[in-house]
């Protein structure tokens, strides 16, 4: 496996982390004091006004871009650019298109030097978790918007990460294949203990999925709410009593935020 | 020939799929009559053409050593095939050319996809070599001809140097602009799946620059096309080239337009076999 968790550091841990855009007349601070710890196996859900910095958050931790300020590590090393520590599903699906279905799904395994009948065997698992394994061999221009995104979901899960990082993974989903993913990635997680950072513009997704969930502001985004919450782990968790009182306060938070902005 | 290239369109619109029954059928009716009556045009041109030409040809304008008719060219064509001419048949002529094309294309193309990945990679190479791609690119091949004479001699060496020096700018331009282009969000991609050094130009920075670079390479066969005869001016028998300048010592003018016509159709199957070619190796040209 490619990550060891560490009793010792959090899985992910930002302090004082800014992010500053060049533009035309000096910079656009997009992001702000964002300091955050997460554990390894904990599920952080992003929510916020569009613009209030999620993507940018996510392409910090991911090592796309170096934050302005502050310090990102992920088990006590910091982040200088992208690695297979981290999987990354992008707001796009950014599938390669030179590759077959089951060739993007089975390229993290080929870099990791997995021989080539495990490989296989592991893409077409991964591949049908998401419903697509029929769609193996065709290209990912074959596909609709919503089916590249899960099989990039596949391909970003693949080689097991220990940490894996999501940009509104679902947003191109019809509700019914939404919420299907929605509990099949919830199940995984809660065997898997893998870290997630997830980003949602749906609360709802946010309460049903996150054992964390923040609330950015509009730009620049800073935390104004942090939850925790074991709701997940329920066996039915839109069903549990506390479920609609967190909904209520997050959705109060995110108008606020969308307010401040307008 | 023909080096234009075209945004492709028709079968590949996976669209139609989903389409109703008998709006499908109304579609491939009407793609089946369009395709037929381009042909039928496509052949009413030429035969008009050569209606004309034999009009001309026959109402003795010009004499024959100006304006020989069409079927005195077809007579060479065979003349030529069966009994050959300055010493080679027709195919061994054309052969002969193509086999210079290939050669000088095949070598241009390698060393263009190869220069253009280092300067598409490395800044400080565009900044060196890119002004000196763009002046050889600049200039016409005869040019420097004389030049490839006094160094390599009148054999083979000059022909397929004057070749590949032609064919090798247009495929190295493609190739860099092409490498450049490549959407950082594929590199992010692929990083975060493990992939680093080599394996990101082989897996993501070379497929990616895949179509620019056909596109460069028809181009650079097409150049090779049209600086062969030119090549060929200096001892080029046999050869297409050669052929033509011979049969012009000896106004044999059936025998220039003949060698026209063949490297104009040989050069417009390769071209179409290249388009083929692109089609199979980069099937999402266009489509992401
Ligand atoms: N490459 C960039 N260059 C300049 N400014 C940028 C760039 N990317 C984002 N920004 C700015 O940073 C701010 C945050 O952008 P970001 O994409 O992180 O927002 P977001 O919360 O993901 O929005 P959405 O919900 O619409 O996806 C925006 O105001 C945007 O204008
Ligand atoms: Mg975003």
């Amino acid at each position: 496996m490619s990550w060891s968790p560490s009793p010792t550091t959090a899985a992910l841990e930002l302090r004082e982390v800014g992010h500053d855009y060049p533009s035309r007349d000096g910079t656009v601070p997009a992001l702000d004091g964002i300091t955050l710890s997460l554990d390894q196996g904990q599920h952080l859900a992003v929510v916020g006004p569009s613009g209030s910095g999620k993507s940018t958050l996510l392409r910090l931790i991911a090592g796309f871009q170096q934050p302005t300020r502050g310090t990102l590590t992920v088990h006590g090393t910091p982040v200088t650019g992208p690695g297979p520590d981290r999987g990354v599903v992008f707001q796009q699906p950014t599938l390669f298109p030179w590759l077959s279905v089951l060739a993007n799904v089975e390229f993290g395994l080929r870099m990791a030097g997995v021989p080539r009948k495990e490989r296989r065997e592991r893409a077409l698992h991964q591949l049908a978790l998401v419903g697509l394994a029929d769609t193996a061999r065709m290209r990912p221009y074959e596909l609709s918007g919503g089916m590249q995104q899960r099989v990039a979901i596949a391909r970003a899960l693949a080689p097991d990460p220990g940490i894996v990082l999501m940009d509104e993974p679902f947003g191109a989903l019809d509700a019914l294949t939404r919420e299907r993913m929605q509990e099949e990635l919830r199940l995984l997680w809660r065997h898997t203990r893998k870290t997630l950072v997830f980003i949602t513009h749906d609360v709802e997704e946010a309460v049903f999925l996150g054992t964390r969930i923040i609330v950015l502001s509009a730009r620049p985004g800073r935390i104004i709410l942090e939850e925790s919450s074991d709701l997940p782990y329920e066996e039915n968790p839109r069903a549990a009593p506390g479920f609609a009182r967190l909904r209520e306060r997050i959705t109060e938070a995110v108008r606020h935020a969308a307010h401040q902005a307008h | 020939m023909n080096t234009a290239v075209r945004p492709r369109t028709g079968p590949t619109d996976r669209g139609s799929g989903t389409r109703l029954n008998s709006d499908n059928s109304t579609r491939s009716r009407f793609h089946l009559s369009a395709a037929a009556r381009s042909l039928g045009l496509r052949a009413l041109a030429v035969g008009g053409f050569l209606l004309l030409w034999w009009a001309v040809a026959r109402a003795e304008i010009w004499p024959p050593v100006i304006l020989p008719p069409p079927h005195a060219v077809w007579e060479q064509a065979v003349a030529t095939t069966t009994e050959g001419f300055s010493g080679s048949t027709l195919p061994e002529h054309l052969w002969a050319s193509m086999r210079r094309i290939l050669t000088g294309s095949g070598y241009g193309t390698a060393g263009g996809i190869l220069l253009g990945l280092l300067i598409g990679l490395v800044p400080a190479l565009r900044v060196m070599l890119g002004p000196l791609i763009s002046f050889v690119r600049a200039l016409p091949p005869l040019a420097y001809l004389s030049l490839l004479v006094i160094w390599f001699g009148i054999n083979e060496e000059p022909k397929i140097w004057l070749l590949i020096i032609a064919s090798l700018p247009p495929v190295a331009v493609a190739t860099a602009d092409a490498v450049r282009n490549v959407g950082p969000d594929y590199l992010h991609a692929a990083r975060s799946l493990g992939a680093r050094s080599w394996r990101l130009p082989l897996w993501i920075v070379l497929p990616h620059a895949l179509p620019e670079v056909i596109t460069g390479v028809r181009i650079a066969v097409g150049v090779a096309y049209t600086s062969v005869v030119a090549a060929e001016t200096v001892n080029g028998l046999p050869g297409i080239g050669g052929m033509i300048r011979e049969a012009q010592r000896f106004n044999q003018t059936d025998i220039v337009i003949l060698g026209l016509f063949v490297i104009g159709l040989s050069g417009l199957l390769i071209d179409g076999i290249l388009q083929r070619i692109d089609r199979i190796l980069a099937p999402w040209r266009g489509r992401t």
